[in-house]
């Protein structure tokens, strides 16, 4: 489920709250034109304590009264009296500021009840709730713990904007230092087993990378692979299938390998063991092997079969990287000297694209197929060094033309000053 | 020879070519310090059909569409055989043409032979000095590559500033409101057709006047001239002219082989203009004056102002014969002589800035 209608979801189901289902029971949907004359927002904007104010000048952005929710459909009361204590009457439902522990339930009550959502949004889904319970927040605030995140947490208590806003705390390009908030606060990670240092290490990762630099807004973020509502760290079994969720061909060829029963029968995560979780970097051919701070030697040693493989992978990767450099070098050169080398151009693209083909086979840690694509990249760098070495041909057999050119020419020019000259006599 | 001499009785029984066999003979060339500036001229017309005879070698491949022109001068200079070498020449010899024509007529300009009787000579080169850079502006889309295409973009924007009429110059050079496929059409129709028959009609019109007229020696040099012994155009000045034609296809040959003219990568007109997009050289300074000029002087577009300008100044260098009065004692005025110095100072100032990315 994208974050971007559970949220929206979420948003119109508080204001579905305020009509039909929320604990400040307003069981009548306000009118939308109600919001003009809804006391609490005309009275909060005029009182000097920001902490009472400023709710009131959020809530001017907020989903739920663009859609004529009132304040009243969270905060119960009477936005249509005049009277403050008539407006604030517990009588008529005021809660007041409601209490984290009921902000879930008073949120889904609406969020979750499908046959309202359709009336707003038919097509987002209305299992929030149902996946909050599940996720580790949800299972710490029903054992009674009040500073784990409940819906306000993440989308804002006022001003709620859609996902789609990227002003929104929960927008792809938001969401890391929104999670953060909680997440990097080394204290309160460590009471509940979190090291807290997760936010920090996801900023070093190419993940992070892509969606800053790249602004690719399609990069994994925390919920990308905890889920959003239904958060909870994917298990030692399950992070392959967190990763194939778009690494989908590495998982494809991990399944093939024999280290998918070894990882398993060891209790190992398939791709953290290599790749990390968090700080997941740019994966280097280096990596490969059972040398000091190679990842092979967490399980393999010098002389067994995992080492010859992987020696074996390593070179195969090695040679194609040299022959690129070297052809690249090359096809540069010729290029600089004039030549169109699009053709050579191409292969060497070929050949890494092969390469990269191969650094996939890694995965099946079978030294056979990944030679198949070293292979076939090392054949594109042969062929681009071939069309390199014709150019070079055609270099020199112009630069002789043209020297054989410039003595007829000079030839003739010497003739005719003569002739100029005999005759000028 | 006996064949020749009968073929050559025949031909002058028709077509009485005694006078001009007997014009020729006894044409001669003037010699003083600066006849060397003499020569601009011939090399200007070798580089032109260099350009004429590589063109139609080019033409033999060169497909004028959107999706196939940078394909086909692509497979010109990577499969046909020397086609590299016609290209590169091609481009080369338009460049070194209009340098040479720019050496011609700035030689003429300060040699002050542009006075009477040989006002229609000037006016006329002048003339053919537009229609070539017209050649280089038409020439330089016909690759579709994506520098050529975006110059295009912003050359032809310009044109837009024209009073009343720039809407519409605009639309009949791109062939609608956007560089497109049919720009490049129109542009080959130019470049091959229209320019060339221009050209070759005023070529000869301004050949003719040169014959007709004989070689201008300046007031200042007319007793050295007198002193020293004239050359016979035929054989003489011709053979000297043969020499400098021989430097011209050295200079071409060399620069074809160590610097061939690069193809680039093909237009894409949806794609972001690259930066540091230029002109060809010969409109630097006029697009590097654009450029600094601020975005409204007096409420009025810089740009229009700017180009209104160089109409202007281009109006007064095309009639310096009529607004160069002479001195009194003979000889050429000298303010126009020291504005000679200044336009060329300018050009040339502004060129070379440019190259050096003065104005980045």
């Amino acid at each position: 489920m994208r974050l971007s209608t559970t949220v929206a979801t979420l948003a119109i189901g508080l204001a579905a709250t305020a009509r039909a289902a929320a604990p400040a029971a307003h069981a009548a949907p306000a009118a939308p034109a109600a919001a003009a004359a809804d006391t609490c927002l005309s009275c909060h904007a005029t009182l000097s304590d920001e902490r009472l104010r400023k709710p009131a000048e959020l809530a001017k952005n907020d989903i739920h009264l663009t859609q004529g929710i009132t304040c009243a459909g969270c905060h119960g009361g009477d936005p249509a009296a005049a009277d403050r204590a008539a407006a604030m009457d517990p009588r008529k439902g005021f809660v007041g500021v409601p209490a984290p522990r009921a902000i879930p339930e008073m949120c889904g009550s609406c969020h979750s009840n499908a046959a309202y959502m359709l009336r707003y949004a038919p097509n987002i889904p209305t299992d929030q709730l149902a996946q909050y319970r599940t996720s580790k927040h949800g299972i710490a605030l029903a054992k009674g713990s009040t500073d784990v995140a409940v819906c306000s947490s993440c989308h804002g208590a006022h001003g709620v904007r859609p996902p789609s806003d990227a002003r929104s705390p929960v927008y792809p390009t938001q969401i890391v230092a929104t999670c953060a908030r909680c997440h990097a606060d080394v204290a309160l990670m460590n009471k509940y087993g979190i090291k807290g240092n997760e936010v920090a290490e996801y900023e070093k990762s190419v993940h992070y990378a892509a969606l800053t630099q790249k602004n690719d807004l399609s990069a994994p973020t925390c919920k990308s692979c905890h889920g959003a509502h239904g958060a909870t760290p994917p298990g030692v079994s399950s992070v392959a299938n967190v990763c194939g969720t778009c690494h989908v061909s590495q998982l494809e060829k991990f399944d093939q390998s024999p280290h998918k029963d070894a990882f398993a029968a060891m209790d190992q995560p398939a791709c953290e063991a290599c790749h990390s979780n968090h700080a997941i970097v740019h994966p280097q051919d280096s990596w490969i092997g059972v040398g000091d701070k190679q990842v092979c030697a967490a399980c393999h040693s010098a002389g067994d079969a995992g080492a010859k493989a992987a020696a074996a992978i390593s070179g195969a990767l090695a040679s194609v990287v040299a022959a690129e450099a070297t052809v690249g070098a090359r096809v540069a050169h010729v290029k600089r000297a004039g030549m169109l080398m699009d053709p050579a151009e191409v292969k060497l693209q070929d050949a890494h694209q092969a390469y990269i083909m191969a650094t996939v086979e890694i995965h099946t840690v079978t030294p056979t197929l990944v030679e198949k694509q070293t292979n076939a990249a090392l054949a594109d760098t042969v062929a681009a060094d071939k069309d390199a070495a014709a150019a070079e041909r055609e270099i020199r057999f112009r630069r002789t033309g043209l020297f054989i050119s410039l003595a007829v020419i000079a030839l003739a020019m010497v003739t005719l000053i003569f002739k100029i000259r005999s005759m000028e006599r | 020879m006996r064949a020749l001499d009968k073929l050559w009785q025949a031909l002058d029984e028709r077509l009485e070519l005694d006078p001009i066999v007997e014009f020729i003979r006894h044409k001669v060339v003037p010699t003083h310090r600066h006849s060397w500036a003499y020569y601009f001229g011939g090399l200007t017309l070798f580089f032109f059909f260099v350009q004429v005879s590589t063109g139609i070698l080019l033409l033999l491949y060169y497909r004028p569409t959107a999706e196939a022109a940078f394909e086909s001068v692509q497979f010109i200079v990577t499969r046909v055989p020397f086609g590299w070498l016609v290209r590169s020449i091609h481009s080369w010899s338009a460049n070194l043409m209009i340098l040479s024509a720019f050496a011609h007529m700035f030689s003429v300009y300060f040699m002050g032979s542009y006075a009477k009787p040989r006002e229609l000579t000037w006016w006329s080169g002048v003339a053919l000095l537009g229609l070539a850079m017209g050649f280089g502006f038409s020439g330089y889309l016909l690759p579709w590559n994506t520098l050529s295409f975006f110059a295009t973009r912003v050359g032809t924007d310009m044109v837009s500033l024209v009073p009343f009429v720039g809407g519409w110059l605009l639309k009949f050079l791109r062939g609608g409101s956007e560089v497109t496929g049919a720009t490049l059409t129109r542009f080959f129709g130019f470049h091959v057709a229209v320019l060339p028959m221009l050209t070759t009609l005023l070529l000869g019109f301004h050949l003719a006047l040169i014959q007709r007229q004989g070689m201008h020696v300046p007031a200042s040099l007319e007793e050295e001239a007198k002193r020293r012994k004239p050359i016979r155009f035929v054989p003489n000045f011709m053979m000297r002219e043969g020499v400098v034609w021989l430097l011209g296809l050295a200079a071409l040959a060399a620069l074809a082989a160590f610097f061939p003219w690069e193809l680039g990568t093909k237009a894409d007109p949806f794609g972001s203009a690259p930066a540091g997009i230029k002109p060809e050289w010969y409109f630097l300074f006029v697009f590097e004056t654009l450029k600094l000029l601020p975005a409204h002087i007096f409420g009025i577009e810089g740009e229009l102002i700017g180009l209104g300008a160089f109409a202007a100044g281009g109006l007064v260098w095309f009639l310096v014969p009529i607004l160069d009065r002479g001195r009194p004692g003979g000889g050429r005025g000298r303010t126009f002589f020291v504005l000679g110095w200044l336009v060329l100072a300018y050009i040339v100032g502004f060129t070379f800035a440019s190259f050096a990315g003065v104005f980045k």
